[in-house]
């Protein structure tokens, strides 16, 4: 252990620890653009130079260890001086691009300017100022503007390091450096969107979130990435009712502060194709209807078949509560014996995040039925064969093709939006997206991790368990809950123990 | 003719519950008195505000700092510029900045133009309800010459948000102080024809005086300010007694009354607008050069539109301080100025960024008005109409 002083108070950390993470397990912040937690040291921003006594020249706080008896000053004039020069050459050759910018509001060199700087420009004309390339496509997600660029090389490192896909390099030398995709590369890894995330300014930004919203607007809620079973802790960014981007937070036992494409774009999943409206009719006969319609017409179609000719559905995307909900309605108000489990197909996997099972909830399913589910193929092998009549779905995703389920004579299909399964309904009900109901997924590791709701349902949408209980009074029969509250109360106590996630972002 | 019998014409023993108000026409302001009459006698009078609550200091917590403003406009919306004023220096107390001398006699020229605009339309109004309409249209139309000044140089006649944090929105356009001058000329003639028109009027007389009267150690009770306690006798005006801006460099006097009754409270209000032009008329002649608000490199101010149009530093300042506001740090202040009807406070609280916690004010009309039923209790139901109206109250302010 090592004893230090910071600003007057004293510290003891480990040995190896850096002044820049001593200071910042006391609370103090020392301002920073090319450290991050996650990644190697670089020092070349120099932002985080403090004073040391007995050492003649300011040194880098991320970079110098601590030593016994160290005394570290962060905010003497010098220390502020040398801030503030850093900013004012950064700013130097910077375009005046805060009102194109996607990233003004979350902008460290905003910050940092109104923080240690606030001085005007001493440059005197813009002719002055150096033009690089603008608006570079690196890759599917993700463009890069040379001018707004503070060459912090987190992205090289986080390709580097993180990805080990050293597709990123820096290219020239002085004020003419920039950063560059290796030649005959694109940045088309799976995590290309963390360069833009890891961008501490404007110079990589998401090519799917350019211009859509400014950053101030946007309300973050945390939540659970419903792109795959690792279960990423995430925040879902959403305004008005428009979700805009997904955005790691910090769980350093699961996915530490990073999130991968897919898991970043997952929000489209509350945005797009979205049943909003009861529906009665297939294919060209669909119509909306009113709610007491849709359900009356579900309920007659569903009373016609026989119990042991009668399915349910549970989904591998949906939450605990909502499957809980379903199973619990078919056992008791339909009568249902068989079980089946729909949702996406499986996908790309790696080391780092990615699942190859594409559905957050696979193992909440087995949690909430006690058994395990049977596979969605053979159900729609046995409504090819007729042998079953009758389903009530959750979920719009199918694993596999299922023209099968055209036969059958009454599919409910109780969905957020459209896909397969609604697609084949005769009848569908809107429910809500991930982003509109709180619930709780399992995800690969049996690890419980409950998420809040972030907006309230879009359109007609009504929450499964209301949904379910409206249906089973349809069927002249009940079902042991009557709304979320109560749904949430019953599948507590079944739950793997949830595993506390950490608040907060990317420094 | 159908006949009476004289028992019948006797006025009830009991007494008679009356509302005056809420959208009587002498209560400006909507306000209401739930009157309790014993013939024309007021045996009780219960004054019920909240007419006009908007919710203004819970709404000043879902903007910025600067965002605050306009609200203040709507306060006691006869001076906007005095409370305008007002919650600058409350958050300027809290920033610990002080604002450069030409914006501070800027301020104390548009504050006492302010002041002028108020006292006249309570005068008007309270004359005009007595039934001098002559002087009404007099000091109506004096304060429209001055909304005409205030109007070149805010761009509006009634809700200017002219004051910023850290200074004003710009600087006094060219040739203000002549034009000023003229209309506070004009303004002080059309003072003293009223003044000539009522203060000899025997039935003017007879409504106002010894009408409406509280004694000193009362009003002080009820928390009493500005010209309401001055007409008591008591010579408290925060100007002098806690200097801000620049008017411990200004002569003027505390005018005061004696009885605290309704005329002197109009007496009082006639000689603070001589006073107020004296004020204006020193500020103008010292009116310092140099900027009219603090400097930019300090973050509070909108920096120069040029340098925000052609350079990063500066555009990033504009930035912020519209997205997130300026950035007060934490703490707690309460400042008072002196307004119209008295010391207007501003109860501040910051948690730090770039928006309000909490923005309390302290209204010098609701303190005021709370006497209204000993002034009139006693008296006869017309009393009601001059107190009230020597009273002041503003909705706006009272109920915020």
């Amino acid at each position: 252990m090592r004893k230090l002083t910071i600003d007057g108070r004293e510290i003891e950390v480990a040995e190896g620890t850096t002044v820049l993470a001593a200071a910042r397990a006391l609370g103090v912040e020392i301002p920073h653009f090319c450290w991050h937690p996650e990644l190697s040291v670089a020092a070349n921003c120099r932002m985080c130079l403090v004073e040391v006594e007995k050492q003649p020249k300011l040194q880098p706080a991320c970079q110098l260890e601590v030593a016994d008896g160290m005394v570290v000053h962060t905010d003497t004039p010098r220390v502020r001086e040398a801030r503030r020069a850093v900013i004012e050459y950064l700013l130097l050759h910077h375009p005046v691009d805060c009102p194109i910018c996607d990233q003004a509001g979350e902008c460290k060199l905003q910050d940092y300017y109104m923080l240690y700087d606030r001085r005007a420009s001493r440059l005197w004309s813009e002719e002055g100022k150096v033009r690089k390339r603008k608006r570079v496509i690196f890759g599917p997600h993700v463009i890069y503007d040379a001018e707004r660029c503070v060459l912090c090389t987190r992205c090289v490192r986080f390709c580097r390091e993180i990805v080990r896909d050293p597709v990123l390099i820096e290219v020239h030398r002085g004020d003419h450096s920039e950063i560059a995709v290796a030649p005959g590369r694109t940045l088309d890894h799976a995590y290309s969107l963390m360069t833009a995330h890891v961008c501490p300014v404007g110079a990589l930004t998401s090519r799917d979130f350019r211009f859509q919203c400014r950053v101030w607007f946007l309300v973050s809620t945390p939540t659970i990435c419903p792109g795959c079973a690792t279960g990423c802790n995430a925040f879902l960014d959403h305004y008005r009712g428009e979700a805009f981007r997904l955005r790691p937070r910090d769980n350093p036992a699961l996915n530490r502060c990073w999130l991968c494409d897919d898991g970043v774009l997952a929000y489209h999943l509350h945005n797009d194709h979205r049943l909003t409206v009861p529906e009665v009719g297939r294919g060209d006969d669909a119509r909306r209807a009113a709610w007491d319609e849709a359900l009356a017409e579900a309920a007659a179609r569903l009373r016609k078949v026989p119990k042991s000719q009668r399915a349910a559905v549970l989904s591998a995307e949906h939450s605990c509560e909502e499957n809980w909900a379903l199973a619990t309605f078919a056992r008791e108000a339909l009568g249902v014996e068989r079980f089946f489990e729909t949702g996406r197909a499986a996908g790309a996997a790696d080391d780092l995040l990615r699942h190859a099972d594409k559905n957050p909830n696979r193992a909440g399913v087995r949690e909430m039925l006690g058994a395990e589910p049977e596979p969605f193929e053979r159900l729609v092998e046995e409504a090819t064969a007729g042998s079953l009549r009758a389903a009530v779905a959750l979920g719009a995703a199918a694993p596999v093709p299922g023209a099968g389920l055209q036969r059958l004579e009454a599919l409910v299909s109780i969905a957020p939006r459209r896909g397969p399964l609604p697609d084949a309904a005769q009848v569908r009900l809107p429910s809500p997206s991930f982003a509109e109901a709180a619930g709780t997924y399992v995800n690969a590791r049996g690890q419980a991790q409950p998420f809040p709701r972030a907006m309230p349902p879009r359109g007609e949408a009504l929450e499964v368990p209301d949904l379910l209980a409206r249906l089973a009074r349809r069927l002249d029969s009940t079902v042991p809950f009557r709304s979320a509250a109560d749904v949430r109360a019953a599948v507590g106590p079944r739950l793997p123990q949830p595993q506390p996630a950490t608040e907060g972002g990317a420094p | 003719m159908e006949e009476y019998r004289e028992e019948e014409l006797i006025l009830p023993a009991d007494p008679m519950v009356l509302n005056m108000g809420p959208s009587h026409p002498a209560m400006h302001g909507t306000v209401r008195c739930l009157l309790r009459l014993d013939g024309e006698q007021v045996v009780d009078c219960d004054v019920q505000i909240g007419f006009l609550h908007r919710g203004f200091e819970k709404e000043c917590e879902a903007g910025t700092w600067t965002q605050v403003f306009p609200y203040t406009d709507r306060l006691n919306y006869a001076s906007p510029l005095l409370n305008n004023i007002g919650y600058a220096l409350a958050v300027e107390k809290l920033l610990g900045i002080t604002v450069p001398p030409r914006c501070q006699y800027v301020r104390v020229i548009l504050g006492e133009v302010a002041r002028i605009c108020d006292h006249c339309v309570c005068n008007a109004a309270m004359a005009m309800e007595l039934g001098a309409f002559t002087v009404f249209l007099y000091l109506v139309k004096a304060r429209e010459w001055l909304f005409e000044v205030l109007e070149e140089v805010t761009g509006a006649r009634v809700t200017h948000c002219f004051c910023r944090i850290g200074g004003l929105r710009h600087d006094l356009p060219e040739g203000f102080g002549e034009r000023l001058r003229a209309a506070l000329q004009k303004t002080l003639a059309a003072v003293e024809d009223s003044e000539k028109l009522l203060l000899r009027n025997r039935i003017f007389l007879d409504r106002t005086m010894e009408v409406g009267a509280i004694s000193a150690e009362r009003a002080l009770a009820y928390g009493w300010t500005g010209p309401c306690l001055r007409s008591t006798g008591v010579a408290y005006d925060v100007r002098k007694v806690h200097p801000y801006l620049a008017y411990d460099e200004l002569d003027f006097d505390v005018p005061v009354g004696s009885r605290g009754d309704n005329y002197d409270r109009f007496v009082v209000r006639l000689e603070e607008i001589r006073q107020s032009a004296r004020i204006i008329d020193q500020a103008l002649r010292r009116l310092p050069d140099g900027p009219i608000a603090v400097p930019d490199d300090l973050g509070v101010v909108l920096p120069d539109k040029i340098q925000t149009y052609t350079t990063i530093e500066r555009t990033i300042q504009h930035f912020k301080i519209v997205t997130e506001g300026i950035q007060v740090p934490p703490g707690e202040v309460y400042s008072y100025t002196e307004a119209a009807n008295g010391e207007l406070g501003f109860y501040i609280v910051s948690t730090g960024g770039g928006r309000p916690h909490k923005c309390r004010v302290r209204p010098p009309c609701f303190a005021n008005l709370q006497a209204l039923p000993e002034l009139v209790r006693g008296r006869l139901l017309p009393d009601i109409i001059p107190t009230f109206g020597s009273i002041n109250m503003i909705g706006g302010e009272c109920d915020r």
